[in-house]
């Protein structure tokens, strides 16, 4: 159980947004559409943030009643009784839940530790939103008590309470840093487009190529040349 | 909603457990950890990158100051989020072909779970308790998990052939190269933008120049 695969790490947080309406909108539609505004890809605050895999962020309005048909022993059980009465047949129905705050969820997955981490979120997140810079307060700003948030350690600590331990995390990916993964991502596509170029070489020219290529893609230099974070194109 | 983002997609989904049953999910969870068919079940579906599950008491949702309402709920409830490539139906559909039984281990003690098979009302179960993520971040949308994977393959392999063949004599050279080609096959493959990158990309970028900047 927990939130570690190794050096991989699952952040799962949920922070209550204020109940509250301001200029007919509420606090809970203003974060979402701020969420929804944020760029995407390369100019995501995500990738300035070291070593953020896939991250994400949405808001939990509510839960959901399950009123499709659906195996359950319970009601199963229910089921039968209720041949004998209707009040056992109602019984059946399961109970409604209403959530009394709606929450900006984050959730992310990420290579290390989790403080560095959220100091990493602290200092790091930023975008440009139609020409104003956006810092991560502006995503948080109308969750409870965030207000109280005034540094990267009051960050660490909200972010912590509102944090959530996995009870399963599985890694179908690797655990290494995300220079590692990016550096990774840049050999392959660059040695996968050597070799089919270089096909049929005589065996002097292959090996000059290939000592040009090595200097070229320098394979142990993680910083450069790479892909970038949130790089989509070529 | 951008539940895409480059060759990701991003599945949220949410839904309620009786508050008694929550140490035998957790139990189960624990369990699926110690065995290890159940997660090596999952490992056969190389197109996900992480997921997680996460149970919720119905009295620990977070609340973190007195005037934050206290939640007042009948049933626990289990999150679970999945980053994954491909289609949604296709990735519905292939934990119900590959672990049907350890998906309904996980599920099973989720209020009205129809189970994992047959595959309409598993369909029906998730669409109506998913939610839609606002913004979704991928360090590399143009690679899947499997070329991530690979390309950890190809880097190492790259880095031990340099050393130890590129100052051979060219035949010798040739045949080393020849064997690592050979030993590579699967792990190569350029990665390009596919057009549902484009298209995904392309809907987000629309909504923010159609926003504008003095919104709240």
């Amino acid at each position: 159980m927990g939130n570690k695969s190794g050096n991989a790490t699952a952040l799962t947080v949920l922070s209550p947004i204020v109940n509250g309406i301001v200029d007919g909108q509420s606090f809970a539609d203003i974060t979402r559409e701020r969420c929804l505004r944020i760029p995407i890809h390369e100019k995501s605050p995500l990738a300035k943030v070291p070593n953020t895999y896939l991250a994400r962020l949405f808001i939990l309005d509510n839960v959901f009643y399950e009123s499709l048909p659906g195996s359950d022993s319970v009601f199963n059980f229910s089921e039968i009784t209720s041949i004998l009465s209707d009040s056992a047949r109602k019984k059946a129905l399961p109970r409604k839940d209403q959530l009394k705050s709606k929450y900006l969820v984050f959730s992310s997955n990420f290579h290390g530790d989790l403080d560095e981490y959220l100091t990493g979120m602290w200092e790091k997140w930023s975008f440009d939103d139609h020409g104003q810079q956006r810092d991560v307060r502006y995503i948080w700003e109308h969750c409870v008590s965030f207000e109280g948030v005034k540094d990267c350690a009051g960050f660490i600590s909200y972010i912590k309470r509102c944090q959530l331990e996995a009870t399963l995390f599985f890694n179908g990916s690797t655990d290494d840093s995300l220079q590692e993964q990016l550096k990774a991502l840049y050999l392959k596509q660059e040695f996968s487009k050597f070799a089919a170029e270089h096909q049929g070489k005589s065996a002097a020219d292959l090996q000059r190529a290939f000592k040009t290529f090595i200097e070229r893609v320098q394979p142990e230099n993680l910083s450069q040349p790479s892909w970038n974070p949130g790089q989509s194109t070529l | 909603m951008s539940n895409i983002a480059g060759k990701a997609y991003a599945m949220n989904v949410i839904t309620p457990m009786r508050w008694y049953k929550v140490w035998l999910n957790r139990l189960i969870f624990w369990a699926a950890q110690k065995v290890p068919n159940v997660l090596n079940g999952l490992l056969t579906l190389s197109l996900i990158h992480y997921a997680r599950w996460v149970i919720i008491p119905r009295d620990k949702f977070p609340r973190l100051d007195p005037s934050q309402p206290k939640e007042d709920l009948e049933y626990s409830y289990m999150m679970f989020f999945s980053n994954f490539n491909g289609s949604w139906a296709q990735y519905v559909d292939s934990f119900t072909f590959a672990i049907p039984s350890g998906l309904d281990l996980f599920w099973k003690m989720n209020v009205r779970y129809p189970k994992s098979v047959p595959l309409t009302p598993f369909h029906d179960y998730i669409q109506h308790n998913q939610i839609d993520t606002s913004h979704y971040y991928n360090a590399y949308p143009m690679a899947a998990s499997n070329d991530v994977k690979s390309a950890k393959t190809v880097k190492k392999a790259l880095i031990d052939f340099n050393a130890a063949s590129s100052n051979k004599t060219p035949e010798e050279f040739l045949e080393d190269y020849n064997k690592l080609l050979n030993q590579l096959q699967h792990d190569f493959g350029e990665m390009r933008p596919t057009p549902i990158v484009s298209l995904a990309a392309q809907a987000v970028k629309e909504r923010y120049m159609e926003s504008h900047a003095g919104t709240r």
